[in-house]
């Protein structure tokens, strides 16, 4: 008895996390075409989305972002961490952490509008490129915040025995240091591919030009209510989400398999 | 580190494959440089066939990209970095655009379907002489009523007062509307201006507080839907919608008079290829097009011509074309200056935190 409730409680938990999105996947089989009453089983939605070439291209390029700016922003975020640790005095070190978190709970409109006066006094055209910039710029903080804790926990000695072995710099960041923060790298990239995923509101400031992405094309359809194509679409999103999310534990799963010994 | 090159690789592989995917839909739906015209207009008040036709029909490519309220849509043009060549804003926004000289002036010789648009939709205060916009859609501001709830015909705003219908009505929240209905409840004009008028009608609002179930905004449209409330105040536009969803929905004009708005096409100063947009509002404006988009669309189209093409029992309906008679009571809204406009927020703030 002793288990019930905590078990009842997580399970409480879970359904009421994952209801709202059954409810809508539930509803993109739906034949009537609202969301208030189910009349029949139907595939027409999924059909209507496959044909709806626009709706894909807009899918497809929100990935490419999603993509490039994880890819890009952890290459910078993972030197800006090896920056903020090896930073000289502790009171930069702080300082730099608190100018990057600063940028984190710093809310999104305002980086979005702040991002689009800069992008038209520069004048970079909105599109692509201007969303692009955006992401990376969002996302850099975010693996920095990602990869720091195991820079932090990463022992000294380690370097300190390269270094007597004779490694040069070089081979300490690329042969000790990295292996070390790969699961922080790994974390930190998928982290940046689903902020850029779901971003709506700084993404809404920086499109323009037939370049939109998913978040906001759904924002601009809500009104004139969601046709339920938008919930297949939906569905789809969501189990390749789910996908993703096992594919990587296994992968992960594996490697802690190989990665007892030590590493190459 | 072998790891993560191969990780990244494999990122940046996967990322320009689908680059290219992109570009050949792209090509495969005739999207090419050179040729094109960006239109801005709200989302899905267009048949996409349309655009389809104009593409096939001129050789123009059409990006078609969407807005959901006039706000958003002015900051983007505001701010440049954009080309739009055509938009649709509404007619309040159209002012606030000419003031701001963000409109090109429209030359009407190089639109010869402008004939066929109803002479009572053009040269109205919002734009004189339509110097700067061509009318697309219009409708009305009035009650939709669900007739499962509500048993007794509602013709005229001041139904809405009946101890009936306590706790049962949805108003938009919007100071122009809310302020108008109460001063068109009375008999007075919605631009009223009149110190006294105002205050005579935020009173009379007052006394609808028990009725009002809340204020909202497009939730208005779901909460009608599901029949949470008997009565809701909304455009002409939200409530076909929902009628063509929902049978047990009616909705009237009021009688005393109400709203009459407008969603006009322009050529906001960003356009590049202004060629393609006359070509384009020009076919809007073909009869047989704007027919078409009416019935996809189901707002009520200024063009005389096309009601004309269209099913009887669209047109013949007094609720989305009301007769003369009733047009003659119906008001665009007039631009009442910032100070006005403030007072008329804050006689609605007053009158939303009047306690029931």
């Amino acid at each position: 008895m002793a288990r019930f409730w905590p078990r009842a409680y997580l399970i409480f938990v879970f359904i009421l996390l994952y209801a709202p999105i059954f409810y809508l996947m539930f509803y993109s089989f739906n034949s009537g075409g609202t969301m208030s009453s189910f009349e029949g089983f139907t595939l027409d939605w999924y059909k209507e989305l496959f044909a709806d070439t626009r709706l894909l291209i807009i899918v497809l390029n929100t990935v490419v972002i999603a993509l490039f700016s994880a890819a890009v922003s952890t290459i910078i975020g993972v030197l800006g961490a090896l920056a903020i640790i090896y930073a000289r005095k502790r009171i930069y070190q702080n300082a730099l952490i608190s100018l990057n978190n600063v940028l984190i709970v710093s809310p999104d409109v305002i980086i979005g509008a702040s991002f689009l006066i800069l992008f038209t006094i520069i004048g970079v055209k909105l599109g692509f490129a201007s969303v692009l910039l955006a992401h990376i710029a969002f996302s850099v903080p975010i693996v920095v915040i990602m990869v720091l804790p195991k820079l932090e926990e990463m022992s000294s000695t380690l370097i300190d025995a390269a270094r007597d072995l004779g490694a040069s710099r070089l081979d300490i960041l690329t042969k000790v240091i990295l292996p070390y923060i790969t699961p922080g790298i790994f974390a930190g990239f998928f982290m940046a591919l689903t902020y850029s995923l779901d971003d709506f509101a700084v993404t809404f400031f920086v499109t323009g030009n037939g370049f939109t992405t998913l978040s906001v094309e759904i924002y601009s359809l809500a009104r004139r209510g969601i046709s339920l194509n938008v919930n297949a679409l939906s569905t789809l999103l969501f189990l390749f989400t789910i996908f993703l999310v096992i594919g990587y534990y296994f992968i992960q799963k594996r490697n802690e398999k190989s990665a007892v010994g030590v590493r190459k | 580190m072998k790891k993560l090159m191969q990780a990244l690789i494999a990122v940046l592989l996967v990322a320009f494959g689908l680059l290219y995917a992109v570009d050949h839909l792209n090509a495969s739906s005739g999207q090419t440089a050179g040729n094109t015209l960006t239109v801005y207009n709200w989302g899905d008040y267009i048949d996409a066939e349309l655009i389809d036709r104009f593409e096939e029909e001129t050789g123009i490519k059409v990006i078609y990209e969407t807005f959901d309220s006039n706000e958003a849509m002015m900051t983007k043009i505001e701010q440049g970095g954009t080309t739009y060549d055509v938009a649709v804003p509404s007619e309040y926004m159209i002012e606030k655009m000419r003031e701001q000289d963000l409109l090109y002036p429209i030359d009407h010789s190089r639109l010869p379907n402008l004939m066929y648009i109803d002479e009572r939709f053009m040269d109205l205060p919002f734009d004189p002489g339509n110097r700067y916009s061509i009318p697309y859609f219009w409708g009305t501001v009035g009650i939709l009523y669900n007739t499962d709830k509500v048993k007794s015909e509602i013709t005229a705003w001041n139904d809405l007062w009946k101890p009936e219908f306590r706790n049962d009505i949805l108003m938009i929240d919007g100071a122009r509307e809310v302020i108008g209905m109460g001063l068109n409840s009375l008999g007075y004009s919605l631009n009223d201006t009149n110190e006294k008028h105002l205050q005579e009608a935020k009173a009379k609002l007052d006394t609808l507080t028990p009725n009002i179930k809340a204020i909202v905004g497009d939730e208005i449209r779901m909460l009608m839907e599901n029949d949470e409330a008997a009565i809701g105040l909304v455009w002409s536009g939200t409530a076909s919608e929902l009628m063509w969803k929902k049978d047990n929905l009616e909705y009237v004009v009021p009688e005393e008079g109400s709203n009459l708005w407008f969603d006009n096409m322009v050529i906001p100063k960003t356009a590049k290829n202004i060629e393609a947009a006359y070509s384009f509002i020009n076919f809007m404006l073909d009869p047989e097009v704007a027919a078409q988009n009416t019935e996809y669309v189901g707002y009520s189209t200024p063009n005389k011509k096309a009601l004309e093409l269209m099913p009887e029992d669209i047109v013949k309906d007094e609720r989305f074309y009301p007769s003369a008679d009733m047009t003659a009571r119906l008001e665009v809204y007039e631009n009442l200056g910032p100070e006005m406009l403030a007072h008329y927020n804050e006689l609605f703030l007053k009158f939303k935190m009047h306690r029931k």
